[in-house]
Parts: C-alpha cells; sequence; structure tokens
C-alpha cells in the first residue's frame, strides 16, 4: 500500500465525510457530497448507520445517485419508509435523535453560520438563493453537523450575509444560549478540514490535503482561522475507498464538480 | 354523493384572495393543470402556502395570481432556481414569509389539531426568525414552559383556506391515497378548511376499502375530487409518471425572464383550451407514454 493512489480531490472530501460518521448512528444527509459520504461510510466501517432524507424517506438504496433533487424520485428507491416533515424532521429530527446532520453549503463563517438565503444586503439589493429547506432544522437540531463546501474566499466569509442555519452564532456559549442543540463539528472543503475550538466556537484547522499548502489553504478565505503549530495533512482515500465510489457509489461521477 | 367535478368547477369554488394550500415540493406532485386553470380564470391575489417551494407556487407568481407567498424555501435542484419565485423577492412584488421545511409543518400540525400555536427550537438565531419578527399581523412569539419555566419561541397555527392535492389514487367521495414520501402534505390537508383533491386514478369506494391504510386524506374533508391524468405534468407523481426533464427545461429557461414566462404562457397555459389541449400542446399520447412508471421502480 506505499504506492501512490491518484484520486479526485471530491473524492477525498468524501472519504474525509464518510470516517465522521460512527456505525449505528442516525444521520440526516443533504444531497451531493454528503449523500455519497454517507453511501461509503455505510459500504465500509459503518453498516448500521441509518439514513435519513428530510421530505420523508428512511435508508433509500437507489440505482443512481447523480439526481436532480430530493424530489427526484430515483433517491426514493428501496427505501425502509416512506413517511413526511413530521416525522423526519419532527418525530426524529427535534425529537433529538439524530446524530448528524450532514449538509452542503454555500457560505460559510468563521462559526460556522450557513448562508443559503441571499447574496447581498437583505434590506437592499441582493440575489435570491434557495433559502432554508430543511437546512435550518437539520443545523438547529441535530446532535451535531458536517458541512461539505468548496474552497473559494467568496464562501469563507467573517460573517455571512444571512443566518439560514446557525452555527455558534457570534462564537462562545451564543448558540447554546439560543436554545439549540448540537453544532458543527467538522467542515470539509476541497483543500481542508476544520474543527471548531471548544470555547470560542471559531473555527480551527484541523489538516490540509495532500498536494496543498497552509498558504494555499489560508489565502483563499476571508477571514483567519485558528491555527494551530503543528498541522497535520488529511488521511487520503484508499484504494477500496475509490474502488467503491467508482464503481459501485457513483459511476455516473455525477459529483465529481462538487 | 359524488364530488366529482370539473377542474374549471373545483377552480371557481376559490374567490381570488384566498389562502391556498399547493401540496408540490420542488419537482414532485406538482398542482400544474390547477394552477393553469387558476391563471386562465384570472384569479388573484392569492397567498400559497407550502413548504419547499415548487413548481406550480412558481407559475403562479410568474403569472400575478399571487400576493404572498409563505414557504420554506426551495428550487428545482439541479434544474435550477425558481425564477419567478425569486424574482417577486428580489425585486419586492411578492409578499414574502419565509420558514424552514420543518417550522411551516409545525404551524400546519398545530393547524390540524385545532391548537392556536406550537413550541419549536428550529429557527431561533438565525435571520430566517429575524424577519419573521417583523411580520404583521405577529407570526411568532416566545412563550415559558409553565413546568420548567424555560423561554420557548412559538409559532402561529396556520390554517389555508384550501389545500389542492395531488394524488395518485381516489374514489368519488375524496378518499385519497399519497404513495411515496408525502412531505407536508398531510397535516398541510387537514390544517385547511377543506381539501381539493386532484387524483391521476379514479377508483371505486370498494377498492379503498381493500386497502383503507393507504388512505391519507379522508373523503369527509374533501370539497372537490377532479380525475385529471398527467395532471401534475412536467413534475413527477411516484409510481405513476417521471418528471419531464425536457420540459422542465424549456420552463426553466422560459421563466429566467418576464417575457419568456409570459411566452410559455401564451403557448401553454392561455393557448390551450383546457388541460386536454395541454397534454396535446407538450407532445400528446406519444410522449406522455414515455414519462409513465416502472411500477417496481416507481420512476
Amino acid at each position: 500500500m506505499t504506492a501512490e493512489i491518484e484520486y479526485a480531490a471530491y473524492e477525498l472530501m468524501v472519504a474525509a465525510g464518510a470516517r465522521e460518521l460512527k456505525d449505528g448512528e442516525i444521520v440526516a444527509v443533504g444531497l451531493g457530497l454528503p449523500v455519497i459520504a454517507t453511501f461509503l461510510a455505510q459500504r465500509t466501517h459503518a453498516p448500521h448507520i441509518t439514513i435519513l432524507l428530510e421530505l420523508g424517506v428512511v435508508d433509500p438504496e437507489p440505482l443512481e445517485v447523480g439526481v436532480d433533487g430530493l424530489s427526484d424520485p430515483r433517491i426514493w428507491y428501496r427505501a425502509k419508509a416512506h413517511t413526511g416533515f413530521a416525522d423526519m424532521l419532527g418525530s426524529v429530527l427535534h425529537r433529538g435523535i439524530v446524530d448528524v446532520g450532514f449538509l452542503g453549503g454555500l457560505e460559510i463563517d468563521a462559526y460556522g453560520n450557513l448562508n443559503t438565503t441571499l447574496l447581498g444586503d437583505p434590506k437592499g439589493k441582493f440575489r435570491r438563493f434557495t433559502g432554508s429547506g430543511g437546512g435550518n432544522d437539520v443545523a438547529s437540531n441535530a446532535n451535531r453537523t458536517v458541512i461539505t463546501i468548496r474552497h473559494e474566499a467568496r464562501k469563507l466569509n467573517e460573517a455571512v450575509s444571512f443566518i439560514t442555519s446557525p452555527g455558534y452564532l457570534g462564537g462562545n456559549d451564543e448558540r447554546q444560549r439560543a436554545g439549540l442543540r448540537g453544532g458543527p463539528s467538522r467542515v470539509i472543503t476541497d483543500k481542508a478540514v476544520f474543527g471548531f475550538d471548544p470555547v470560542s466556537k471559531r473555527m480551527k484547522l484541523e489538516s490540509i490535503h495532500p498536494n496543498t499548502t497552509l498558504d494555499e489553504v489560508l489565502s483563499n478565505m476571508s477571514f483567519r482561522p485558528i491555527v494551530p503549530d503543528q498541522v497535520p495533512f488529511t488521511e487520503p482515500p484508499t484504494a477500496e475507498q475509490i474502488r467503491l465510489i467508482r464503481e459501485e457509489i457513483d459511476p455516473g461521477r455525477a459529483y465529481e464538480g462538487s | 354523493m359524488t364530488k366529482v367535478t370539473t377542474l374549471a368547477d373545483a377552480v371557481a369554488s376559490i374567490p381570488s384572495g384566498s389562502h391556498v394550500a399547493l401540496s408540490g415540493f420542488a419537482t414532485a406532485r406538482c398542482t400544474m393543470a390547477f394552477a393553469h386553470e387558476v391563471i386562465r380564470q384570472k384569479i388573484t391575489k392569492l397567498t400559497v402556502s407550502q413548504c419547499v417551494g415548487a413548481m406550480d407556487a412558481d407559475i403562479l407568481v410568474g403569472a400575478g395570481a399571487v400576493e404572498r407567498i409563505i414557504y420554506g424555501g426551495g428550487s428545482r435542484g439541479r434544474s435550477g432556481p425558481h425564477s419567478c419565485l425569486n424574482r417577486g423577492i428580489e425585486q419586492g412584488t411578492l409578499k414574502t414569509e419565509e420558514f424552514s421545511s420543518l417550522s411551516l409543518t409545525f404551524r400546519y400540525l398545530a393547524g390540524s389539531l385545532g391548537l392556536p400555536f406550537i413550541p419549536i427550537r428550529s429557527l431561533n438565531g438565525s435571520d430566517i426568525l429575524k424577519q419573521l419578527q417583523q411580520v404583521t399581523p405577529p407570526v411568532v412569539s416566545t412563550l415559558k414552559d409553565p413546568f420548567t419555566g424555560d423561554e420557548w419561541l412559538v409559532l402561529k397555527a396556520l390554517v389555508p383556506d384550501v389545500s389542492v392535492v395531488q394524488v395518485q389514487v381516489a374514489d368519488e367521495d375524496g378518499n385519497a391515497w399519497i404513495l411515496g414520501p408525502r412531505w407536508d402534505n398531510e397535516e398541510q390537508a387537514k390544517a385547511s378548511q377543506r381539501a381539493i383533491v386532484i387524483t391521476e386514478r379514479l377508483v371505486s369506494t370498494e377498492t379503498i376499502r381493500q386497502y383503507p391504510e393507504r388512505t391519507v386524506i379522508p373523503g369527509f374533508r374533501v370539497s372537490h375530487v377532479v380525475h385529471l391524468p398527467f395532471s401534475a405534468h412536467p413534475s413527477s407523481v411516484y409510481g405513476v409518471y417521471d418528471f419531464d426533464k425536457a420540459h422542465i427545461k424549456k420552463y426553466a429557461e422560459a421563466s429566467k425572464t418576464p417575457q419568456g414566462l409570459q411566452q410559455y404562457l401564451d403557448q401553454y397555459v392561455y393557448g390551450v383550451k383546457d388541460h386536454w389541449g395541454y397534454l396535446e400542446a407538450v407532445g400528446g399520447m406519444k410522449h406522455l407514454d414515455s414519462l409513465v412508471a416502472d411500477p417496481i421502480l416507481g420512476y
């Protein structure tokens, strides 16, 4: 296993995302990269996880993952249960038994707050995105949240222009005081993996991906995260993980550009 | 007594200014034939609610039928944003009460139970909540838990005038089956004063009685039953037909500008007499047959 393995950045993100899930956990999954990562975890170290799609789908086994969205029936295939929001987001998520909310982000800030609502000035001129859907509910109620996002300066800001889905709000105990559970535990980009400082709740660099440099990571962010003295490289995907992604989970390579 | 009516009669029962809850989710079970008929009958000033923005709400907004939208955000996923909804929000021409999927479901749930309000953990700390605190008359407030003393965010119950639900199967009394995931539809239909059921298949009550566990909306909540095949086209109906990717792309392109949307409406809504004319205009039986779902896959 000493030979160099070729892999795409998104395959490393998928493997890093899968690593965040423990066997037996209940995971509320957003579409895109989180779905691939969750299926990878299920096929490797976490065969007993439960996968929830917010609109009312439990443990689907889709034949293809390159779907148009949550409303595409391809992603509902071979589920164990078809229910609805009041069940998935209510009596599971709001009830407090979702271990991990796994979300893709459009814009995130230094305290893990997510914006999927708008770009610009909410009171003035802005461009509208999609809004919350179940994103706010997952971020507010899951016992922890894992977020994947592209590593671009315009997506990684000191403060977001609109908090759609709360992270640690202004930091310290602000999230707890707002009555929210959990909070973001990991942010996975195509250049690095971040955690959060246990006290200040500011984003903290955990590892940088092989083939990147600390300078490249930091210069493509619009805020400075906490940077420890020693920053390891992110563990690359194994040959078996790459095989599963390419041959079984996403043979159409639907999320290569994600 | 049969509640089966024409689509035109069911739509005519809704006065301008009503609050209409719609069953669509992005590109699934959207009330498209209904929306087209609302536009043809020139019904306006509607309040539309649904947990996740869908193609039915988007075309109604684009055609100028909607004054206020109450929703939890949403897009068509990979086939792009709801351009008419987004344009209305960006330009401030559409009054908007924006929630999340669960918070709006909770408002329907409270409505369905006859409760005046419901506590929730979601929305706290977010800018969604800050925007909702500006809405008049108020839709959010706080309340102390009388048992623990904890402070809770509470949402006002939502009771639409009518819920319009696109279903796979119903009988003439309106006993309706929803197959596949049903997002907010059960709470939405039961919160509303009444429901209009639009069904792909009209079956005997004897068939309903064979599988009563499938009935999500019981007939006694239903005022009108409309039987129209492919009435959610170009969105999908699980187990009946797939979404029409090519036509959705056509709509996506057209709806990028008000002029483009007007041309789409001229061709597919105003330019046809009724739903049957629409089905011919989008390609007729030959095309529609290509969308029919596989019985195991459901799409």
